[in-house]
């Protein structure tokens, strides 16, 4: 087994520090270190093992051993393995901890995030500026700790925000929403711009933060998985599908019903399509290209009718639940499936020839919004953002879920890193996602159960739970409590780390070219903001 | 240029006739709908609901107090259906469930705590201004979409208006970028704190007359996020609301008929 190699690799580099070491799930290992000596051992760990560090969250374990508890999660995603580094803390106000952010720089947003949460300070931190509360929260209040309320109504103040400012002759700010120019969600763009180049963005973010990890506490898994699927509408399958796969996990479920797992490969599919499609759409708007933006929409029309036909939902809600599916939505529906993708495939490759051949269209987005490969390894970006940039990872090849060990497949990847180079890893993955379908049809047994049943959730036991949206990995780490409730809900979406990346790749663009940049990434404000 | 041309002259015109003509068909979720001779009053419904919308209430011509969905509350998650061993529940086909106040959407009395009644007045105001604005906005509508908190599926419905299918410009309706130019605020979500100032400040950029549609069981009532420490329960707790529009997302079709009916043409 390839994960115990690496278990006793990393055993033998901490050596002396671990206190506590397990490897669970097939490919979950977790350390206990001292709070005193972590810094080291991460930096240690990160240094000599080929890793990325996707994940930093904080737990209050009060009711169990009176302490906080802080995890490093890192993926080797060259052999499938995740492995955690965890400490305890003071549960009291001086829990503190050294900062990693200066050496990993993908830590810094987490640090401040649970920083605002469980108010645990991170000593020689390079940003210790609020990042969820926006200056009117009350001060040294956490709502993340266990002796908060889910509804309590606290009092506004009004602190200044923050931003980080560039002075300078000729360089002036150009402040943007949170309400936009167009339909899409909240949040705060500072652009510091001398003529028309950017030379620094700050996006505060957080406008949409609704306390959805805190509302999670305490529930029942079913619940959950409904606040699973509301996690950000465009991706309501792959999200519940996440946290499906840890609740499966953590119960020791390792077979699910075959049609089950192929009709969960078909529905994350038309999810990313419906994605891509959107995207492209909204690409084609933001250099005024109408006439295919109204193709592109009319395309994604078909999929989201195509979605409602089988399921009832034009987000696919109401489709998964932990052991399989709601339902066989699948049954007696092959041919409309496959006349919908037919149909699709044959009106994409036209319409993306039709812009592949406009000289005015490829001028805009060809050297645009260069996201350099460095940046994106450092900030850990993800999805078709990281691929564009020469980040080859994705969750279905790295961390194989339901059916995808059994399929064919390649990930498209580029080199250019720019909004041309995204856009062409979407069109890619959309004609790699119409085979992915036809191939799990023809694949799927006649006959079968499309659940099992789960049983009772095992109290006080974690896992996470990877899959790959369209925007990229998502990760969802769930510890549970006792009568089937959730004592931690854990959400990590690819906005939260492509988000800094986006900030980067618009230096030195024009201020003009950012509608086209942002759209190329199309992030969600909340996944991010939760 | 020429395969430009081809592809229009392929699809011709894509729009679909809502509302002159009405999309009845089998597989769109509406509201739940009881069938009370097969209903035997165990209360599993009730329990399984998530968002706590189903409740007991007084019928007419029945002997007990009978289950029925507070509109504004349900997020038609079909937990109802599933938990019910008669099928007395079912999801039905209905989505034009706009109405111009929460009442009429809810089975149960509206309760609202203390600390939320904001601008009970305005509520006053805000019918009177609405038989005239009816007049005025009776040709064309300028709407500025705001996301208070949403988890974004409402906000690619709205933007779905703007497609091909629906392409809501046909009842002279456009979406504009600032709310300096617009009649009507289309708000999303739950209200979150973060947003609550900008969301106010917004609404008093809109020249008046105006109006405000909810859109989605966050803005109508909190749906999900009811009672959370970020958010509160619904638009107007904060905001005069004209019209609401249920559905977890409403379809958008839900939202041309609510849309319509704000400006009094339904």
């Amino acid at each position: 087994m390839v994960s115990e190699a690496i278990f006793d690799t990393i055993k033998k580099l901490l050596s002396t520090h671990v206190q506590e070491s397990r490897l669970i799930n097939d490919n979950e290992i977790y350390f206990c270190i001292s709070s005193s000596t972590v810094k080291e051992d991460c930096i240690n760990v990160y240094n000599n093992i080929e890793c990325v560090l996707v994940n930093l969250f904080a737990n209050d374990t009060t009711p169990i051993d009176n302490k906080l508890t802080i995890y490093y999660t890192f993926a080797i995603r060259s052999s499938n393995t995740l492995f955690t580094l965890y400490s305890k803390l003071e549960s009291d106000g001086s829990a503190k901890v050294d900062s990693i952010a200066l050496e990993v720089p993908a830590a810094s947003l987490y640090e401040r995030e649970i920083h605002d949460m469980y108010g645990i300070n991170f000593e020689g931190c390079p940003d210790s500026r609020e990042l969820v509360h926006h200056g009117n929260f009350p001060l040294n209040v956490y709502p993340l700790r266990r002796d908060f309320k889910a509804n309590t109504r606290l009092p506004f103040q009004q602190r200044e925000l923050e931003f980080s400012t560039i002075t300078g002759k000729g360089v002036f700010e150009v402040p943007v929403g949170p309400v936009h120019a167009g339909i899409i969600e909240p949040g705060h763009f500072r652009f510091s711009v001398a003529g028309e180049p950017i030379i620094n963005l700050e996006a505060k973010l957080y406008y949409v933060h609704r306390g959805l990890e805190k509302l999670c506490e305490n529930q029942h898994y079913m619940k959950v998985l409904l606040f699973s699927e509301r996690i950000s509408g465009d991706e309501t399958f792959t999200n519940s599908l996440a946290f499906c796969h840890a609740i499966e996990k953590i119960n020791g479920i390792t077979y699910i019903p075959e049609r089950a797992a192929y009709s969960r490969v078909i529905f994350a599919e038309l999810e990313r399509i419906c994605g891509h499609l959107g995207d492209i759409s909204g690409l084609c708007v933001d250099t005024a290209y109408i006439f295919p933006s109204g193709q592109f929409g009319m395309m994604r029309r078909w999929i989201q009718l195509l979605n409602e036909q089988l399921t009832g939902s034009r987000f696919l809600r109401n489709t998964n639940k932990p052991g399989g599916l709601r339902r066989d939505f699948i049954r007696n529906n092959d041919k409309i499936i496959l006349e919908c993708i037919s149909k699709l495939e044959k009106e994409f490759k036209d319409t993306v020839s039709i812009i592949k051949n406009s000289g005015m269209f490829i001028d805009r987005v060809e050297h645009t919004g260069i996201l350099e490969n460095s940046i994106a390894v450092d900030l850990n970006a993800v999805g078709p953002a990281g691929r564009a940039s020469g980040v080859k990872t994705d969750v279905r090849k790295d961390f194989p879920y339901a059916a995808y060990s059994k399929l064919k497949f390649n990930v498209p990847e580029h080199n250019n890193c720019d909004v041309n180079c995204r856009m062409n890893v979407k069109i890619e993955e959309v004609m790699e996602s119409i085979n992915i379908i036809r191939q799990s049809l023809g694949k799927m047994p006649e006959e079968g159960p499309v659940s099992v049943d789960i049983g009772d959730l095992k109290p006080y036991s974690y896992g996470f739970g990877l899959t790959e949206s369209p925007r990229g990995e998502n990760i969802h780490f769930v510890m549970t409590g006792e009568n089937n409730t959730i004592f931690r809900y854990k959400v990590r979406t690819p906005s939260f780390c492509n988000w800094p990346a986006l900030c980067h790749a618009v230096n030195t663009n024009t201020l003009t070219d950012f509608p086209l940049i942002n759209k190329s990434f199309n992030l969600s404000y909340a996944g991010n903001d939760l | 240029m020429y395969n430009i041309v081809k592809k229009m002259i392929q699809h011709g015109t894509v729009t679909v006739e809502y509302p002159k003509k009405n999309t009845k068909s089998t597989y769109i979720t509406g509201i739940p709908a009881f069938d009370y001779l097969k209903c035997t009053r165990c209360g599993k419904c009730i329990s399984a609901c998530p968002t706590g919308a189903v409740v007991l209430v007084d019928k007419d011509g029945e002997k007990e107090k009978v289950p029925a969905v507070n509109t504004d509350e349900c997020i038609f998650c079909k937990f109802c259906e599933e938990a019910c061993s008669n099928q007395a529940v079912r999801l039905s086909n209905e989505f034009e469930l706009a109405q111009k106040s929460r009442d009429l959407l809810r089975a149960a009395p509206l309760y609202i705590r203390d600390e939320e009644i904001n601008g009970t007045d305005y509520e006053i105001i805000g019918k009177k201004l609405n038989d005239k604005v009816g007049k005025k906005f009776g040709r064309s509508l300028n709407i500025r979409e705001v996301d208070a908190g949403s988890c974004n599926g409402c906000d690619y419905e709205i933007q779905a208006l703007n497609g091909p299918y629906n392409d809501i410009e046909r009842f002279g309706i456009h979406f504009v970028a600032s709310p300096r130019h617009a009649d009507l605020l289309l708000v999303t979500g739950c209200v979150s704190r973060n947003m609550e100032e900008a969301l106010v400040k917004t609404y008093n950029a809109t020249p008046s007359p105006k109006l405000v549609v909810a859109v989605g069981a966050c803005a109508c009532s909190g749906g999900l996020f009811k009672d959370s420490y970020a958010g509160r329960n619904g638009i107007d707790t904060i905001l005069p609301v004209d019209v609401y529009i249920p559905g977890c997302p409403p379809r958008p079709q839900a939202l041309i008929y609510g849309i319509l009916k704000a400006i009094g043409r339904l």
